[in-house]
């Protein structure tokens, strides 16, 4: 049912409107000057907050990289820990997967503040409280539980038969996995990492418990410059924090699209 | 030669799983010893004071209420936009195209940066604001109805609603794209109308498939923070901001009414595991 072309073209403007609308607002936002009410418009624009940004100056600079090595970091462990996960938890079957997939959703479903505010006591006693160590441990608890999801779903419908040809041949688990396996799920591996770096790049509540503060981070920065009243800062931090989960998913489409034509 | 088969390590998998939800366990064993009076900075011993205090405090009831509100709200306005756009940018051409790209577009875009497009967009000296002014509709911002810190939280709806909405959407597109087709052709075949179509195949067909994913936004949303504590309103408080209020007072009795707002958050998170995963299995025994 695709209804009248007129009505298909109306709900695309209305779509297009609103989708772009709040980026516009962001790039605006971040490149006006002297932008007052009831300007509807920026009256002058100025590069200033972004040359402050990428020079260092102000707090913004930092937070960022601060909050890549998080993302980073909890990508990679996500993987670490997901990969073996998801693997295992597909070989079980009846009520021992649907356990297994409900434990691995608890930490995706539970309010990362209600996680914190549980966890933090027991941080703060392993000496992590306030350090980028204890935000990334922090962190990789929902990362771990969106990448094993993922890839319990990747196996799922994961044909093993060339890694049970491997053993059969004689490779060792450890050459089957290193040969064979990693090889034969490199873009599921990549996608893994990516999916838990950007549960860590948008992580608020987590950072804020755990790193008491004092653990800088991004999306903290743009939080304290909105509730300040510094909107062309806020917008320009906004749209840092747009800049990665965008590029990434230009680059999967890029990469389906490069796959397509391989099909073909 | 041997043949190698895979073995079926029960074990190792549910050990998996028991390290994923660990961290979560641990923390709502520490919420429930903090909420007696048994662990965290106000504990003074086991008591029951705080259970009391939360469960006769009118304002948590509204919180929670409102909270409900909001969830509910963005997660209804999110799903009939992702099924419109999903019915009506399906097909193959151009403009379907356009239109998913555009669709999705939002879908890996935190949620804190949302809120900061609610405020700058509905705030009172926002982008809506200024519009309004442009057309002499609104001579001051003070003029500008409150969409922002409203008591029926429509700037926070309206964020949650964008923002959720592509995630909603790329379901619907997939399962139409996978499920909807045949079925709808036959109902065709057999003499039904567009209407009828829609009302009798690809809505039941859509709603079974996307109803997993609608209880998954539900739960996201009711635990929000990022976008409640730059968006709602001081009165009522929104569930997740009184935790947040209670865990950092200066006053540590307070901060085991906390814990006992952590334990009523985490029991609608676990009620929310449950559903998803009934409907889940459901829908696979369907699909079969």
């Amino acid at each position: 049912m695709t209804g009248p072309r007129g009505l298909r073209w109306g709900l695309f403007t209305v779509l297009a409107f609103t989708t772009l609308l709040p980026f516009a607002v962001l790039v605006a936002a971040s490149l006006g000057r002297g932008w007052f009410w009831p300007d509807l418009l920026p009256p002058d624009f100025t590069l200033e907050n972004w040359a402050a940004l990428l020079s260092g100056r102000g707090r913004l600079g930092p937070a960022a990289l601060s909050s890549f090595g998080l993302a980073v970091g909890t990508g990679l462990l996500a993987v670490a820990v997901a990969f073996p996960a998801g693997r295992a938890m597909a070989r079980l079957g009846g009520w021992r997967r649907h356990l297994a997939a409900g434990a691995a959703f608890l930490p995706v479903a539970a309010p990362p503040l209600a996680v914190g505010v549980g966890l933090q006591y027991s941080f703060l006693s392993l000496g992590l409280g306030g350090t980028h160590a204890g935000v990334l441990l922090a962190h990789l608890v929902p990362a771990a539980g969106y990448v094993s999801l993922f890839f319990l779903g990747i196996f799922a419908v994961h044909d093993d038969r060339l890694e049970v040809e491997a053993r059969s041949l004689g490779a060792s688990p450890r050459q089957t996995l290193v040969h064979v396996t990693l090889p034969a799920l490199r873009r599921p591996l990549i996608e893994g990492f990516v999916l838990g770096f950007l549960v860590s790049w948008a992580q608020v509540p987590l950072t804020l418990l755990v790193g008491q503060g004092v653990v800088p981070a991004l999306p903290l920065e743009v939080l304290s410059l909105v509730q300040a009243g510094q909107d062309a800062r806020a917008a320009t931090g906004a749209l840092l924090l747009v800049v990665p989960p965008l590029a990434v998913m230009a680059l999967a489409g890029f990469a389906l699209r490069d796959r397509a034509v391989v099909v073909a | 030669m041997r043949r190698f088969t895979p073995g079926r390590p029960a074990s190792t998998g549910l050990l998996f799983a028991l390290l994923l939800a660990l961290p979560v366990l641990v923390g709502v064993a520490y919420a429930a010893a903090g909420s007696v009076g048994l662990a965290g900075a106000g504990a003074r011993g086991l008591t029951g004071a705080p259970w009391m205090r939360v469960l006769a405090d009118g304002g948590v009831h509204a919180g929670i209420a409102w909270t409900l509100w909001i969830a509910a709200a963005s997660t209804a306005l999110s799903t009939a936009v992702a099924v419109a756009l999903a019915v009506a940018f399906r097909g193959s051409g151009r403009l379907d195209g356009a239109a998913r790209v555009l669709a999705l577009l939002p879908l890996p875009i935190p949620h804190l940066v949302a809120a900061v497009c609610g405020v700058l967009i509905l705030g009172q000296s926002g982008i809506l604001s200024r519009a309004g002014a442009q057309l002499g509709l609104v001579s001051m911002p003070a003029d500008m109805p409150a969409l922002v810190a409203d008591p029926w939280g429509v700037g926070l709806i309206a964020a949650l609603t964008w923002k959720e909405i592509p995630f909603l959407a790329l379901v619907a597109f997939s399962i139409l794209a996978t499920r909807g087709t045949q079925l709808e052709e036959a109902a065709r075949t057999l003499g039904a109308g567009p209407l009828a179509t829609f009302r009798h195949v690809t809505w039941p067909v859509l709603w079974r498939g996307m109803l997993p994913a609608v209880v998954a936004v539900f739960t996201f949303v009711a635990g929000s923070w990022e976008a409640a504590v730059l968006l709602a309103p001081s009165d009522p408080l929104a569930l997740p901001l009184q935790i947040m209020e209670r865990h950092t007072d200066p006053a540590l009795a307070r901060r085991g009414d906390a814990f006992v707002l952590v334990l009523v958050a985490l029991a609608l998170a676990a009620l929310a595991v449950l559903l998803h995963e009934r409907l889940r299995a459901r829908w696979q025994v369907l699909e079969r």
